[in-house]
């Protein structure tokens, strides 16, 4: 039995035997004509000598391919011997179907008892229609995922691909466009048209066209050849996207692109500006890796592409490829940069001898521009994978960021450059989860090392303040961010500095550390190392003495990795404590006035109002993400919340009136009692009333601003009454007295009494209106509760409302005032109102 | 004032305006915005105008089709930016106009005038290719803030950005939110930028994750408890450049012809006479040119130095 042909090189095997059996459309019926095997068969026909003579002058051989099926019972009745040949469209169906009609007509059917019994011979049909007869098709027809309809696929079959040769003309590009659109309609059609396009670099071949094209002024052929370009774009595939972007292709593709159909009269300039006005590329110091540089161009190229040229002709589709692609290219110019010398060698010119200083033309120049570099390279890193970031940043740690940084802090007056430091900065903290955890860790580990080490190699600079002496190294990093928050008055640095602040102060971030894996932990934080080498900023061994640190921590780290759950938690209070204690005096040190100063003169402000917008909004912040306890201690403590207050005088611009009055809010809603009392008691509701009375009769946002703080106010009643209600309910079920008396009921009460003309002015609010009806009803029932109390023996023994409502003093403020008299005649009043 | 005008000029050639710039103008933004209320009054007549998405160029046909900021009093129903490639010159347009002639410009707050959405949609992204750091865009952001949350007409048109909120049912019922903060995810405030009208015949959950589906009904109960006979609202592309619904009681305005530079819709405004009559204009995707009336293609060059 003949079982092995080569055709192309190409080795044909019979195929195994596969249980079928066979049908044979007759009348419009399918006619089971017998069960059986199956096979592909190939066999080598001699051709007609004289023809092969004619043509070649030598013996040539025709392959010829069968479909043979054979009786299961009588294997040598053949049921069917069909060859494959001419333009026959063999149709897979479902799973175990074959069925085609052949040269003479007849419609066949195979029908396999296993589905893999039919891959096999459709692999057979797809071997055969590349290699011996290249005109027959395989098509797999499958009923629609609705159910309804059938879809057909292409599985293999004969490719109408353009013409290549020249010369080419209007009518054999349009031809190569139809293709090229047509051959997307199926994948196998897409996929060999692609191979197509790459073997024989039909791109470079289109170049050439446009070039002649170009030159003979032939309008309508490059509007064709750059809608062939576009259609080629729109195959999504990276291998061509990459060909185009590449040296020899990249001016002739963009060159292409400027003709476009939408914009027939005109004329692009890309190919201009790539020459002429493209960013040229600043080398600080010299690239020296070509392939670096290469991948650079090629990513820089296809953001040309998807950013100018093919802005408008993109589809979500095409833009999410060229996504990844320049991400991928992104990924590996952070790898490559990571190991090449280049960024080391541009760090390295923050931290030079003396000596050497001058052997470099434009030194400052060289260092202004490397700031922009990192940040650039930062940039380009946050679409990383995280690991990758982490990677990175520890390499930049290690070849020296802080020198770039103190330098951009220390040196450096250019806001715009500050900026771009402060940014680099905190994308590598708001990467870095583990922060609290290390920093607090790696700060013990150096005091012990310090107290032990008698060489003291973190010795401060003697220009440091006194107050700096004081500063834990935890805390280094905030407290530059805090001086220049302070001292900047670059409001774009301002916005910077505060993002970082809010980055390092909240605690979220600091608790999701608790749960990240351990891995990752080994250098530890990104800040960390930044706070320990600003310390030995000035050290000139610096370098020996922050390896042998490294390695000292990573060993103790590794081995105290059992009771870092319970550390984590001690640190984090550390971290906190030691802001409260070193850097919030300093950072909220605007809000922190002396009280003997007469309010007139304390509103003389030597900081800018804008300033104080941000420290208003980061006391909110604090309040209301930090821990109570610790956040409350310092804002009572420091009567930051008195300072606040005034801020809401008319002598202040509205925006920070009403941050001021926002705080005010956020705060009032934490439902703390020992906040609603320090408001109370020190009146700081009394500036909010005078800033309603100033916009009592207008429609604007101060307006709108107190009545939302009222609709919160009667929100939160409402909420609180609830509750309480629930309580009365198990007080009468138990019979055990429980006083809970909502913050939010004193609060109103509180208002009536103290600004009732004011608020019955604008009784027609409908939140006002609430609060009215919420007062009118505690007063009553006020008023029973006294009648029923002074039969009752309990009178002596229980404390009054009234006692209640004036135990408002605590240990954090000073002595309670008197409520004013103006209240006590509200009251009066509000008594006769009610009778 | 010679600032103002130096900077339209600058932004009509779409040319940069330098960081100090623009915030000295979103903070002279915020003191003129602060005085207006959330649901602000305009007289007759004016042109109410929709989406704009950051299309320069199609900003300024509609002003010149419209008869011009000299001339015409506008409300615009936000959305100034994302999408286009110039939304930094769109909303800075529509910026130095509202400060040159405050009584003629209305702005209402879109769902994009947020922190949140701008760092997706494209207005971030221009402003870090613009300038290198995202700080114009955080005191543009800022600003947006304080815009108002939608405007009465003649007592008669109520405007907003989105639709209705089961949360708000009278447009006075809207002075009680403290509208500077950043869009939130539910409530009223976010419902007036986020809601759709649609054919639903009670509040209903909308696709777009924020904001409820409302219908007739809906509309016909706000319209008669505060007497007013038209909501005038955009957030939806509408082919034909507008679309009346619900027997008229509301109106969609849309005005970014070609959106996205591919929808092939024609955009319109919509000018209500003194009478309340209402007049539509149509205008189509225009050629954009630069400032020396050569025709440009958008794109989204970067004009910043590359290190690498």
């Amino acid at each position: 039995m003949d079982s092995t042909v080569v055709s192309e090189g190409h080795t044909f095997s019979n195929t195994e035997p596969k249980r079928v059996k066979v049908y044979i459309l007759e009348n419009n019926e399918w006619k089971d004509t017998g069960t059986g095997f199956c096979i592909g068969e190939v066999s080598t026909k001699d051709e007609d000598p004289e023809q092969n003579a004619k043509d070649t002058g030598t013996k040539t051989e025709k392959k010829e391919a069968f479909l043979v099926v054979s009786d299961e019972e009588y294997p040598t009745n053949i049921l069917l011997r069909s060859q494959l040949e001419g333009n026959i469209e063999y149709q897979r169906q479902e799973e175990t179907l074959i069925v085609w009609k052949d040269l003479l007509g007849h419609d066949i059917a195979l029908s396999f008892e296993e589905s893999l019994g039919c891959d096999r011979l459709c692999d057979f049909i797809v071997q055969v229609q590349r290699h011996i007869e290249e005109n027959i098709s395989l098509v797999a027809v499958r009923s629609g995922d609705d159910g309804i309809g059938s879809v057909h696929e292409i599985i293999t079959g004969p490719v109408t691909l353009p013409f290549t040769g020249a010369p080419q003309n209007t009518d054999t590009l349009f031809e190569a466009l139809k293709i090229f659109n047509e051959n997307t309609a199926y994948e196998y059609l897409k996929n060999e048209t692609v191979e197509f396009v790459l073997q024989n670099d039909y791109v470079a071949m289109l170049i050439k066209f446009f070039e002649t094209a170009e030159k003979e002024k032939e309008l309508k052929n490059l509007l064709l050849i750059s809608n062939i370009v576009k259609s080629l774009i729109l195959y999504n595939q990276r291998d061509i996207l990459e060909l185009m972007v590449d040296d020899e292709h990249i001016m002739g593709v963009v060159g292409i692109l400027e003709y476009d159909t939408e914009f027939p009269t005109m004329k692009a300039n890309h190919r201009e500006y790539l020459k002429l006005d493209a960013p040229t590329f600043k080398e600080i110091l010299p690239l020296e890796n070509d392939d670096l540089k290469l991948i650079v161009k090629k990513c820089f190229r296809l953001q040309f592409l998807k950013d100018v040229v093919l802005v408008r002709f993109l589809d979500d589709h095409n833009f999410n490829l060229f996504q990844d692609i320049i991400l991928d290219l992104e990924t590996c110019i952070i790898d490559v940069l990571e190991q090449e010398p280049f960024l080391a060698n541009i760090l390295a010119l923050y931290d030079l001898p003396k000596d050497e200083e001058n052997s470099f033309d434009d030194l400052e120049g060289k260092k202004n521009d490397g700031i922009k570099l990192i940040h650039q390279c930062v940039q380009m890193s946050k679409n990383l994978e995280d690991r990758d970031k982490t990677k990175f940043y520890k390499a930049l740690v290690t070849m020296g960021l802080f020198n770039v940084l103190g330098y951009a802090f220390n040196v450096v007056t250019d806001p715009v450059l500050r900026i771009l430091a402060t940014d680099t900065i905190v994308t590598i903290i708001e990467h870095d989860i583990l922060l609290v955890h290390n920093v607090a860790y790696k700060k013990q580990k150096l005091e012990a090392k310090k107290n032990n080490n008698s060489a003291e190699p973190l010795q401060n600079d003697g220009d440091d303040t006194d107050m700096d002496s004081k500063i834990t190294d935890d805390m280094k990093f905030l407290m530059i961010l805090s001086k220049i928050l302070l001292s900047d008055k670059s409001p774009g640095l301002r916005e910077q500095i505060i993002q970082a602040l809010n980055t390092l102060l909240h605690p979220e971030g600091c608790f999701s550390s608790l749960d990240s894996d351990m891995e990752g932990m080994g250098s530890g934080s990104m800040l960390n190392e930044f706070n320990y080498r600003l310390n030995s900023e000035h050290n000139t061994n610096f370098n020996s003495v922050t390896k042998m640190n490294e390695n000292m921590e990573d060993r103790e780290l590794n081995s105290s990795m059992d009771s870092i759950e319970n550390d984590q938690e001690f640190q984090l209070n550390e971290y906190f404590n030691n802001f409260y204690k070193q850097i919030a005096p300093v950072l909220f040190a605007p809000l922190i006035r002396s009280q003997d100063i007469p309010e007139e003169d304390a509103t003389k402000e030597t900081f800018d109002d804008h300033l104080l917008i941000h420290l208003v909004k980061l006391i909110s912040f604090i309040a209301t993400e930090h821990t109570r306890i610790s956040s409350r201690k310092f804002i009572l403590e420091s009567h930051i919340l008195k300072n606040i207050a005034a801020l809401m005088k008319p002598t202040h611009i509205l925006q920070l009136r009403l941050t001021a009055l926002r705080c005010i809010k956020n705060i009032i809603c934490l439902d703390d009692r020992y906040y609603h009392r320090y408001l109370m008691t020190n009146n700081l509701y009394d500036n909010i009333f005078e800033l309603l009375k100033e916009n009592i009769k207008s429609d604007n946002l101060a307006n709108s601003c107190i009545q939302d703080l009222f609709r919160l106010i009667v929100h939160r009643y409402t909420i609180s009454n609830i509750e309480n209600s629930n309580i009365e309910e198990l007080r009468q079920q138990t019979g055990v007295r429980i006083s809970k008396k909502s913050n939010f009921s004193v609060l109103n009460k509180y208002l009536w009494n103290r600004f009732g003309d004011t608020l019955r002015e604008i009784s027609d609010v409908p939140a006002v209106n609430d609060m009215w009806s919420f007062y009118e009803k505690t007063q009553r029932e006020k008023a029973n509760a006294s009648h029923s109390l002074n039969d009752h023996i309990l009178n002596k023994i229980s404390p009054t409302e009234e006692d209640e409502d004036i135990d408002i003093s605590m240990s954090l403020s000073e002595n309670v005032p008197d409520e004013a008299p103006g209240n006590a005649d509200g009251r009066k009043r509000l008594h006769s109102d009610i009778e | 004032m010679m600032h103002i005008d130096r900077t339209i000029g600058l932004l009509k050639q779409g040319k940069h305006v330098k960081e100090e710039a623009v915030y000295s103008l979103c903070l002279k933004l915020q003191e003129l915005l602060m005085a207006e209320a959330n649901v602000t009054h305009v007289d007759t007549p004016v042109t109410i105008c929709g989406d704009i998405h950051g299309q320069l160029h199609d900003l300024l046909t509609l002003f010149e089709k419209s008869g011009g900021v000299e001339k015409t009093r506008y409300v615009f129903l936000g959305d100034f930016v994302d999408r286009g490639f110039y939304s930094l010159e769109s909303f800075l347009l529509l910026l130095c106009y509202k400060l040159k002639y405050p009584d003629r410009i209305t702005l209402i707050r879109g769902n994009h005038e947020t922190r949140q959405i701008t760092k997706v949609y494209g207005f971030y992204d221009e402003i870090m290719r613009k300038y290198g750091n995202s700080n114009v865009w955080r005191y543009c952001c800022e600003a947006f803030d304080y815009i108002s949350l939608g405007a009465v007409i003649g007592n008669s048109i109520f405007c907003v950005h989105g639709g209705l909120s089961p949360d708000v049912a009278t447009i006075d019922g809207i002075r009680a939110i403290d509208r500077k903060q950043e869009v939130p995810h539910e409530g009223a405030m976010c419902d007036l930028l986020w809601s759709d009208p649609d054919d639903v015949d009670k509040w209903s959950m909308s696709p777009r994750g924020a904001g409820y589906l409302f219908g007739q009904n809906e509309v016909n109960q706000f319209l008669h408890t505060n007497g007013v006979d038209l909501i005038a609202r955009a957030h939806q592309l509408v082919m034909e450049g507008y679309k009346e619904m619900f027997d008229g009681g509301l109106v969609t305005v849309w005005s970014a012809p070609n959106y996205c530079y591919r929808c092939g819709n024609v955009a319109a405004v919509l000018r209500i006479e003194d009478d309340l009559q209402r007049n539509y204009t149509i205008f189509e995707a225009v050629q954009p040119q630069d400032g020396g009336g050569n025709a440009i293609i958008p794109t989204k060059k970067s004009q910043m130095d590359y290190f690498l």
